[in-house]
């Protein structure tokens, strides 16, 4: 499967077919330009960040207290996202272990900056969401893939990251739920990453962001809770997803003290402390009712069934979306590149969906959807798209 | 429970020559009533989700009206990025227009961009001479001294950052008024003394203005929605 010389392919998709990044932007700003497009590739969630953590922002904005914080985030906050992350993920730490950062992707930045020197190596899994990439670039890092497979339900094993291993390796990504497989790394497999993880002195960035979005009977479980992984964990998680705050931009990372003060001082001279109405957002969000989470897990299930529904009756595969806000479909049955199918789809049907090639170079034959819109709104995408994959054959 | 203390392995070397955050500013000053407004009113909206990757369009449309208005400098809106404070604006510029290896003339106080140069692995040097790639000028450099530089900017291929996030007023410079250099200047700004805590500052122009955009998306994605409505109202009622 190839790229085809198909004339209705745009020079600005084609131009940036090989950064995966650029090329999902390009597709939104194409879709952008377009009357009446449903918009099922980045994962924005549609849901409204819920109403007791918009109502602490306006109480903080309305008290005067939107000055700013140290660095590492407001005291409180920190205290709460430790005590959170002691509690629900097993993990051994304290204020000290935890800050707050610009969202999840400003945390993976920061870890890798503090991390990782000029050749040293960090293995990925594949695919991966390529803006990690730049993060490892900008580190002088290598990035090393860890092949999965949609017959493991993209789940990660210890014996393809122990084969990948050199004497170059300092770091593995875990990325559980993945974006953008929907597989999650399940515990007995955490375990076994741990072993290797020990024998090899590695050390382990997991990001946690769609921890939880998980679907039973499949259930989370943080790498960092296992004996002796304290030391060598890195766990990044956001409010973006969970609660949908992506527009607050905030999120936070639990490490070794040492690592926490290392990424805070990388911090003060990128970007700075985290706004400060979003910090009080994020204390009601950790610290407040938890109901929205349950019922927003339930929206998303109903969603991922008629999703999952239209692509069986597209006859596109996928691995089974165990969590997280994406399916993952193997379009090969197609017979038409992903980024060409991408761009058909968006053109002809008016549904905006993500090349698999914009998260790892050999994706040709996946498309990345997500579920973040209503119900409705997936099922018309589903009959849009059914009759452009018959025009082609399908 | 025991919390740990320090990583299994080695930090990064860079980290070592980065010194500890500072603690914010004690004293922020009181809100004018309509950017309260505007605020609260942006979350009533539900402007809670990512917004444009650059930002709001209304923000990046004012800043263009200023520096045409103030400065006499054409800027497209697609040219503006609106960052995390002007910290985030600086380090975007250096990460893209310093080289590891070379330096960054500065004729002023390097200390906003020494700890993002550090990172990039580019040095300061207070002097013209081989190696410098970017020019980081701002408006309390003394103008002769200025004028001087961006002459030589003219016979070389360096970049020029303009910085106002310092400059108590706007001053009546600007070095994209040259012509021959507009291309390679971009303007950097921030509101974080009427507006600290909201995170909010502000890259503008150069040919280099949607990498400079695609460097900020990959750090933080855009910034944060509810400040960036906030910072607008600020500016417009400050006019």
């Amino acid at each position: 499967m190839t790229i085809q010389a198909n004339p209705n392919i745009p020079d600005e998709v084609r131009a940036v077919a090989a950064d995966g990044t650029q090329l999902r932007y390009a597709l939104m700003g194409m879709a952008r330009a377009m009357d009446n497009v449903i918009a099922l590739g980045r994962g924005d969630p549609d849901l409204d960040t819920p109403p007791h953590i918009v109502a602490a922002a306006k109480a903080a904005i309305r008290a005067g207290r939107s000055g700013p914080t140290p660095v590492k985030g407001m005291e409180e906050l920190r205290a709460a996202i430790a005590e959170h992350m002691h509690e629900v993920n097993g993990l051994p730490v304290a204020a000290d272990n935890v800050m707050v950062t610009t969202g999840g992707q400003e945390g993976l930045f920061l870890a890798i900056q503090a991390l990782i020197d000029p050749g040293d190596e960090i293995l990925v899994p594949d695919p991966r969401y390529s803006s990690y990439d730049d993060a490892i670039s900008r580190a002088g890092g290598v990035m090393v893939s860890v092949p999965t497979n949609r017959d493991d339900a993209f789940n990660l094993e210890a014996e393809a990251v122990e084969a990948a291993i050199t004497p170059a390796s300092k770091a593995l990504l875990i990325v559980t739920p993945s974006n953008p497989t929907a597989g999650i790394v399940t515990e007995d497999r955490l375990r076994a990453i741990a072993d290797v993880a020990i024998r090899h002195n590695l050390i382990i960035i997991v990001d946690e962001i769609y921890g939880k979005i998980v679907y039973p009977p499949w259930r989370h479980f943080s790498i960092g809770s296992l004996p002796g992984m304290a030391e060598r964990t890195i766990t990044l998680d956001a409010f973006s997803k969970t609660y949908a705050m992506t527009g607050w931009r905030c999120g936070y990372a639990a490490a070794p003290a040492d690592v926490i003060d290392a990424m805070a001082r990388i911090k003060q001279v990128t970007t700075g402390p985290v706004a400060t109405v979003s910090q009080w957002a994020g204390l009601a969000a950790i610290s407040g009712p938890q109901d929205c989470v349950a019922d927003y897990l339930k929206i998303y299930s109903e969603r991922r069934a008629v999703l999952l529904d239209g692509l069986d009756r597209m006859g596109f595969a996928y691995g089974e979306p165990r969590g997280g806000l994406f399916v993952w479909a193997d379009c090969s049955a197609t017979g038409i590149h992903a980024t060409e199918l991408s761009y058909l789809l968006l053109k002809e049907g008016r549904v905006l969906v993500f090349p698999g090639t914009a998260f790892g170079e050999r994706w040709r034959e996946y498309v990345r959807i997500t579920m973040l819109e209503p119900i409705d709104t997936l099922r018309e995408a589903v009959e849009r798209m059914l009759p452009v994959l018959a025009r082609y054959g399908l | 429970m025991n919390t740990p203390k320090s990583l299994a392995r080695p930090l990064a070397q860079r980290v070592a020559g980065l010194a500890d955050p500072r603690q914010p500013a004690a004293a922020t000053p009181d809100l004018p009533a309509s950017v309260i407004e505007a605020a609260t009113s942006a979350l009533d909206r539900g402007e809670t989700h990512y917004t444009d990757r650059p930002g709001i369009p209304e923000f990046r449309a004012w800043v263009a009206d200023h520096l045409r208005e103030r400065f006499n400098v054409s800027v497209d809106p697609a040219e503006v990025t609106i960052t995390c404070g002007s910290t985030e604006a600086r380090y975007v510029c250096m990460t893209l227009l310093a080289e590891a290896g070379g330096s960054v003339l500065c004729p002023g106080d390097s200390g906003p961009i020494r700890g993002a140069l550090h990172l990039v692995g580019a040095s300061v040097v207070d002097s013209i001479q081989d190696g410098i790639s970017l020019l980081y000028i701002t408006p309390d450099v003394y103008r002769e001294t200025s004028v001087e530089l961006l002459q030589r900017a003219e016979e070389t291929d360096w970049w020029i950052v303009y910085d106002l996030s310092f400059a108590k007023t706007d001053p009546p410079f600007h070095p994209a008024q040259n012509p021959k250099l507009a291309s390679r200047v971009i303007t950097i700004n921030s509101l974080s003394d009427q507006l600290a805590g909201w995170r909010l500052g502000w890259m503008a122009g150069s040919e280099m203005a949607l990498r400079l955009r695609a460097g900020k998306q990959a750090i933080t994605i855009c910034t944060t929605a509810v400040s960036q409505w906030a910072g607008l109202e600020w500016l417009r009622s400050a006019e």
